[in-house]
C-alpha cells in the first residue's frame, strides 16, 4: 500500500497499467523530474493512441536491429512506457531510448497495434525538452546536422562528409576535398552543384521553415538542450532577414 | 385444427454439429434433410484427415464415425455434393432451392439448422512466416494429416525431421490481420500433435512457441503437464516474429524468449503454423441467404450469446457449431442437439399460428419465455 | 541451401492455394476522412488529375491507389543529394527521356524526420507544418509532389494521418500557413519515387541497352517504406505471392535480372538516424553481418538494390572497414533506377554519378557489358573542362539567380497575405 501511496494520481482510469515496480524504499517519493515527465508523457495526446496494451509475445524483440548490439529491447521500452512508476521511465530515459534505430519493424509486428517506435520518440522529446544531462550527452556530436537542418533545412552536406568524421568509410569516398567543388558542378542538376548543403535552399524557403520552428515551440525546445546553439541559429536567421530585405529591394520586389 | 403432418426441418452442414443434429431430430421424429457440400460427411476433421482428437486422443474414425454411420443408415434425407442455391423464408416457410451436378430441385422446410462451420485461417497473410515460401513451413491441418497418414516427413527431401517447433496463435489475437480473437483449441491440437509425434519418435525434439497456453478444464493436466512431465516437450515462452532460413536446408525460428529476455534463434527442421479459426465460406455465404445478422469477428450472431446460444436473429433458423464462433467437436456435437430439440420445439410451438420468418432482435426474451 | 529465384518463389507460392490478396486488417483508409475534411473546406486537397496521367495500383490490403506520372513536383532527399547525387539525376535522366514535365526546386526543405528520428529535436506541429509548406509549394506550382526519400515518404503519411486525425494540430498547422500566405494543403496521395519507377518499369525495360541475365540482384526493402504505413506500400501477387512489396523486386525482373532471396531481407540495414552520424560501430556491424553477408554469402549478390537514401549509404559505405575483419565483400549498392539508368544507357558517371559509391560498381559494369573504362576517361576529361571553366551540362535549364533568394513561380512572387480559402 505504501507503495501505491506514493504513486502519482492518473488522470485518466483508462491508462493501461501492468508494472508496479516496488524497487523503492518505504516511504520514499519518486524523483521530481521523474514526476514531471511522467505526467508529461501521460497528458500527451499520442500516449493514448500509441500505447494500447501488451501480451508479452515478444515479436517487437525478435526483429529489433538493436535488440541484437544493446540492452534494449522494445517490448522492455512498451513495458516502461505503461508502468506507473516515474522513476522507471526516467531511468530508461537516460540511455536506452536512444539505442532505438527506429525502423518501424516492431510497429508492424506488434499483434496489438502499438506504436512503440513512437512511443520511444515521445519519451526522446521528452528528454530533450527536459535538458535531461544524458541527452545534452548523447546528442552532442549530432549538433552539426542540427545546425544545418534549423538552417538549411537539409540534414547533411557534401561538406560535412570528411575522413575525420567518416573515419570507417572508404577514404575514396570521403576524402574529396581537393575536387569536391568540381565534382559537385559535374552533377548535372544545378541545386545540387554546392557543398554546403544537400542541395540549394532558396533564402525565402529557410525562413519560412525558421518560422516554423519559432511558432512550433522547436526553438524554445532546443534551448534546454543547447543554448548556445539556439544563439547561434537566431543570429543566422535574423542577418538573412536582413540579407534579403536587400534583395527585395535588388530584384525589384 | 391440429397439423400432424411431421416438423421439416434442413440441416446445412454435415460436420460434428450437423451430424448430431440430424440424428436428435430424425429420433424425435422429425422429417430431416442433410444437405452437405463435399461428397463425404463427417466435415472439416474428416475433409481435413485429422489425427486424434483431444481429450481423450481417440482417432477420429471413433470420434465421428459411429455419427456418420447413424445418419447413413437412418432415414435422414442426405443430399452430399449439394449446395443450397437460394432461399426464401415468408409466412412461416422456408422455399429452398438445391443446386448438385444432377440439376436444381426445391423443397418447403419449417425450420432451418445452419451447421456450416468454420474454415482454418490462411497463413499466406502472415509474411514474417514464409508459408507458401518455405516447403517445410506447414499449418497444424497439414501437419495433422501427416500424423493421420502416418507419414512425418519435410515436404523438402522426405526426411524425418530431427526437431519440429510449433507456432501458437498464427492468424488469432492479432491486430494485424484483424483477427482479434482466441481459437480455443489451437494451444491443445498443438500439445496433442508433439504428444503424438513424441510418443512414437521420443528422439525428435518438439518445441512450442506460446505467449499463453489456454488449455482449458481438463485439457490442462491430460494435455499440457503430460506433455511437459511425461514426453519432454519444450515450451518456449515467447512468440516467433520471423522465420528465415538457415543452414543447410534448415529453418530458423526467431524469437524472444521472454522469461529469460533474450532473443533467441534456433534452427529447425519443420515448423508448424497454429492457424486461427474464421467462419467458412459456407457460414458466410448461408447466413447472407438467411438474412442472419453476424457478430464484429465474422461469425454468425445467436440471439443471445449466453442464454440463447442456438437461435439467430432469424425466428425460425437455428445455428450450432463452429459457425457462431471457435469450439472443439464435443462442444459442437453438443450445440448440434441443442439446436435439434430448440427447432423442433419451435416447430411443434408454431403450428396452428402464423408464423413470419421475422428478425428477432428486439424480442429475444419474450420469445423464450 | 539450394537458392530460390524470384520466379521459383513465385511458383512455390502459386502452387499453394489463396494469396494474400486482401487482408482483412480493420483499418481506416485515411483518405476518405482527408476528402471529407476537404468538402467541409478544412483543408485543400492536392488532387491527381488527368495531366498527371495517374496509374492505379494496388497496396496491401488490395486497397486502390493512384500513382501520377506527369507533371512531378520532386522533393529532393538530404543523403541523396548530398553523397548519391546519381539517385536523383537518373531519376531526371528518365524523366526527360520520357518526356515528363517536372520541377525541381531550391524552394523545398528535407522532411526534417531524419533529424527528428534521431534526436527527438522536433514536435509534432513542426513536422506536419514542414510538410505542408512543401506540398504547398507543389499546389501552388500546379504540380504533384514525388517524394525521393524513404523516411519523408513514411513521414508524410504519418503527418497526413495526424493532420487529419487531430483537429489542435490541424488548426495550429493551417494558423502557421496563414501567417506565410499558404494554405492548409495535403496531396491525394502520398507517392514514392520508387512508385513512379515500378509503374514505368516495363517502359525502362523497353529502353535496356545492356543485359542483365548474367545479374544476381538481392533486393532491401527500406523499412520506412513499408513498415511505418503498411497499408499504403504496393503489393502485387505476381511478386513474392504478394508476400513482400513489389517495388523494386518487379523492376528487376522486369530488368531480366536474377532476383535472390536472403535470409535478412526484412531486417533493416542498420542506419538507425542516429546511429548512422554518431554511433557507427553499431551500424557497420548490422549493416556487415546482418545484411551484406547474407546478401553475398547465401544470395551470391553481384548487386544489392534498394529504394531509399539511408539503405544505399549505409549498405555501400558499410563494407569497406569489413576489412579490418576480413571480411571483403565489396558488392555494389545501387538504387533501383540507378541500375535502370546503367541498363538503359545512360552515362554512368555524368548521370549515375558512380564515383560517389565506395563500393565498386566495376566489375558489375563488365558483367553487364558496359565498356566503362571508356565513360571513365570521358568522365575525368569533362571534369577538367569544368575545373577549367567549361561548359557544364544540365538536365534543365538551370534556375536564376533571383530563385536563390525567392520562391517565385511564371515570374510572380507569391502575393502576400493572399486570401484564405480554408479555415
Amino acid at each position: 500500500m505504501s507503495i501505491l501511496k506514493n504513486l502519482p494520481q492518473r488522470k485518466d482510469e483508462q491508462y493501461p497499467s501492468m508494472i508496479i515496480a516496488g524497487a523503492r524504499e518505504h516511504g520514499e517519493q519518486p524523483h521530481e523530474l521523474a514526476n514531471k515527465i511522467f505526467s508529461e508523457m501521460r497528458g500527451d495526446f499520442r500516449y493514448k493512441e500509441f500505447v494500447l496494451g501488451c501480451l508479452n509475445c515478444g515479436e517487437c524483440t525478435t526483429g529489433c536491429p538493436a535488440a541484437r548490439f544493446y540492452d534494449f529491447s522494445p517490448r522492455e521500452m512498451l513495458q516502461v512506457a505503461m508502468s506507473d512508476d516515474p522513476d522507471v521511465l526516467l531511468d530508461a530515459m537516460q540511455e536506452k531510448i536512444w539505442a532505438c534505430c527506429q525502423c518501424y519493424t516492431c510497429n508492424m509486428r506488434c499483434r496489438f497495434g502499438n506504436d512503440i517506435a513512437g512511443i520511444i520518440s515521445v519519451m526522446r522529446e521528452l528528454a530533450v525538452r527536459n535538458g535531461l544531462e544524458s541527452a545534452k550527452e548523447v546528442l552532442k556530436p549530432a549538433s552539426r546536422s542540427l545546425l544545418k537542418v534549423m538552417t538549411h533545412g537539409t540534414q547533411v552536406s557534401p561538406d560535412m562528409i570528411q575522413p575525420d568524421f567518416f573515419i570507417d568509410w572508404d577514404p575514396k569516398a570521403v576524402s574529396k576535398t581537393g575536387d569536391l567543388i568540381a565534382l559537385r558542378k559535374a552533377i548535372p542538376i544545378d541545386v545540387l552543384q554546392v557543398t554546403d548543403s544537400s542541395w540549394e535552399v532558396s533564402m525565402q524557403t529557410a525562413l519560412e521553415l525558421a518560422q516554423i520552428y519559432e511558432e512550433s515551440g522547436v526553438l524554445d525546445m532546443l534551448r534546454s538542450l543547447d543554448p548556445d546553439l539556439v544563439e547561434m541559429i537566431v543570429d543566422i536567421i535574423s542577418d538573412w532577414k536582413d540579407e534579403f530585405e536587400e534583395m527585395k529591394e535588388k530584384f525589384g520586389i | 385444427m391440429i397439423c400432424l403432418a411431421s416438423p421439416r426441418i434442413l440441416v446445412i452442414g454435415g460436420g460434428p454439429a450437423g451430424l448430431s443434429a440430424s440424428i436428435d431430430l430424425f429420433e424425435a421424429g422429425a422429417d430431416v434433410v442433410l444437405v452437405e457440400k463435399e461428397d463425404v460427411l463427417g466435415g472439416t476433421p474428416k475433409k481435413l484427415h485429422y489425427s486424434l482428437i483431444a481429450p481423450d486422443l481417440k482417432p477420429v474414425e471413433e470420434v465421428l464415425d459411429p455419427l456418420i454411420r447413424q445418419v447413413e443408415s437412418s432415414a435422414v434425407t442426405k443430399k452430399l455434393g449439394t449446395v443450397v442455391s437460394a432461399i426464401e423464408n415468408g409466412n412461416g416457410h422456408v422455399n429452398v432451392t438445391f443446386t448438385s451436378n444432377g440439376g436444381k430441385e426445391e423443397a418447403v422446410f419449417d425450420a432451418v439448422i445452419l451447421a456450416t462451420g468454420f474454415t482454418h485461417w490462411d497463413p499466406h497473410k502472415k509474411y514474417e512466416y514464409g508459408y507458401g515460401v518455405y516447403p517445410d513451413v506447414i499449418d497444424f491441418k497439414d501437419f495433422e494429416k501427416m500424423l493421420s497418414d502416418d507419414n512425418l516427413a519435410r515436404p523438402s527431401n522426405g526426411k524425418m525431421p530431427a526437431r519440429i517447433g510449433w507456432l501458437l496463435c498464427v492468424g488469432s489475437r492479432d491486430r494485424q490481420v484483424g483477427k482479434f480473437y482466441c481459437c480455443r483449441v489451437g494451444c491443445a491440437v498443438s500439445i496433442k500433435q508433439a504428444m503424438e509425434v513424441k510418443k512414437k519418435h521420443p528422439e525428435i525434439d518438439t518445441y512450442i512457441y506460446y505467449m499463453d497456453i489456454r488449455t482449458y478444464g481438463f485439457w490442462e493436466d491430460q494435455l499440457y503437464w503430460k506433455a511437459m512431465e511425461d514426453l519432454n516437450v519444450k515450451f518456449i515462452r515467447g512468440r516467433i516474429g520471423a522465420i528465415s532460413k538457415g543452414d543447410e536446408g534448415s529453418l530458423v525460428a526467431m524469437a524472444e524468449d521472454t522469461i529469460l529476455q533474450r532473443p533467441s534463434e534456433v534452427p529447425f527442421d519443420m515448423l508448424v503454423l497454429t492457424t486461427g479459426m474464421e467462419a467458412s465460406q459456407g457460414t458466410v455465404e448461408m447466413a447472407k441467404l438467411l438474412g442472419l445478422e453476424m457478430e464484429e469477428h465474422g461469425f454468425v450472431r445467436p440471439l443471445e450469446a449466453d442464454s440463447l446460444p442456438v437461435h439467430t436473429t432469424v425466428e425460425n433458423v437455428f445455428v450450432a457449431g463452429t459457425a457462431t464462433g471457435p469450439k472443439a467437436i464435443p462442444d459442437a456435437i453438443t450445440e448440434g442437439s441443442a439446436a435439434a430439440i430448440k427447432a423442433f420445439n419451435y416447430v411443434r410451438r408454431s403450428r396452428g399460428k402464423k408464423a413470419t420468418g421475422r428478425s428477432m432482435k428486439k424480442d429475444a426474451r419474450a420469445y423464450a419465455e | 541451401m539450394k537458392m530460390l529465384s524470384a520466379d521459383q518463389i513465385r511458383e512455390v507460392v502459386k502452387a499453394r492455394s489463396e494469396k494474400r490478396a486482401v487482408s482483412d486488417k480493420k483499418v481506416m483508409d485515411i483518405r476518405e476522412e482527408m476528402w471529407n475534411l476537404h468538402d467541409k473546406g478544412e483543408i485543400i486537397v492536392i488532387p491527381i488529375e488527368k495531366k498527371n496521367k495517374p496509374v492505379t495500383v494496388r497496396t496491401l490490403f488490395g486497397w486502390e491507389k493512384k500513382v501520377p506520372t506527369d507533371h512531378l513536383w520532386h522533393h529532393k532527399s538530404c543523403g541523396q543529394c548530398g553523397n548519391i547525387p546519381g539517385y536523383p539525376a537518373s531519376l531526371l535522366w528518365f524523366m526527360n527521356q520520357f518526356g515528363t514535365e517536372y520541377l525541381n526546386e531550391p524552394h523545398q526543405t528535407s522532411c526534417t524526420a531524419w533529424n527528428y528520428h534521431g534526436t527527438g529535436t522536433s514536435n509534432p506541429v513542426a513536422l506536419a507544418a514542414v510538410a505542408v509548406r512543401n506540398w504547398h509549394r507543389a499546389y501552388e506550382t500546379g504540380t504533384f509532389p514525388l517524394i525521393h526519400c524513404g523516411t519523408s515518404y513514411g513521414d508524410y503519411k504519418e503527418m497526413r494521418k495526424l493532420i487529419v486525425e487531430n483537429k489542435e494540430v490541424r488548426d495550429k498547422v493551417r494558423d502557421i500557413m496563414h501567417h506565410m500566405g499558404k494554405e492548409l494543403t495535403i496531396p491525394e496521395e502520398i507517392v514514392h519515387y520508387s512508385e513512379w519507377v515500378h509503374v514505368m518499369r516495363d517502359r525502362m525495360a523497353a529502353m535496356s541497352k545492356y543485359d542483365l541475365s548474367n545479374v544476381t540482384a538481392t533486393v532491401h526493402e527500406p523499412c520506412h517504406y513499408y513498415k511505418m504505413v503498411p497499408e499504403d506500400a504496393i503489393y502485387d501477387e505476381s511478386v513474392h505471392g504478394g508476400q513482400r512489396p513489389a517495388p523494386p523486386t518487379a523492376l528487376m525482373i522486369s530488368l531480366g535480372a536474377k532476383v535472390a532471396d536472403y535470409s535478412t531481407w526484412y531486417d533493416c540495414c542498420g542506419f538507425g538516424f542516429r546511429h548512422i552520424l554518431t554511433e557507427r560501430e553499431f551500424t557497420r556491424s548490422f549493416a556487415t553481418l546482418r545484411k551484406i553477408k547474407p546478401m553475398v554469402e547465401e544470395a551470391h549478390s553481384d548487386v544489392a538494390i534498394t529504394t531509399d537514401t539511408g539503405c544505399v549509404t549505409t549498405l555501400d559505405k558499410s563494407q569497406w572497414i569489413g576489412k579490418v575483419h576480413g571480411m571483403e565483400f565489396m558488392v555494389p549498392v545501387l538504387a533501383d533506377v540507378q541500375i535502370a539508368a546503367l541498363a538503359a544507357g545512360a552515362h554512368p558517371y555524368k548521370i549515375v554519378q558512380l564515383h560517389w559509391h565506395a563500393s565498386p560498381t566495376e566489375k558489375l559494369m563488365e558483367k553487364m557489358g558496359i565498356d566503362y573504362t571508356a565513360y571513365k576517361n570521358d568522365f575525368m576529361k569533362y571534369l577538367e573542362q569544368i575545373k577549367n571553366g567549361g561548359e557544364i551540362e544540365y538536365l534543365y535549364t538551370p534556375h536564376r539567380e533571383m530563385e536563390k533568394y525567392f520562391a517565385v513561380n511564371k515570374g510572380q512572387v507569391l502575393p502576400e497575405g493572399m486570401k484564405s480559402r480554408t479555415g
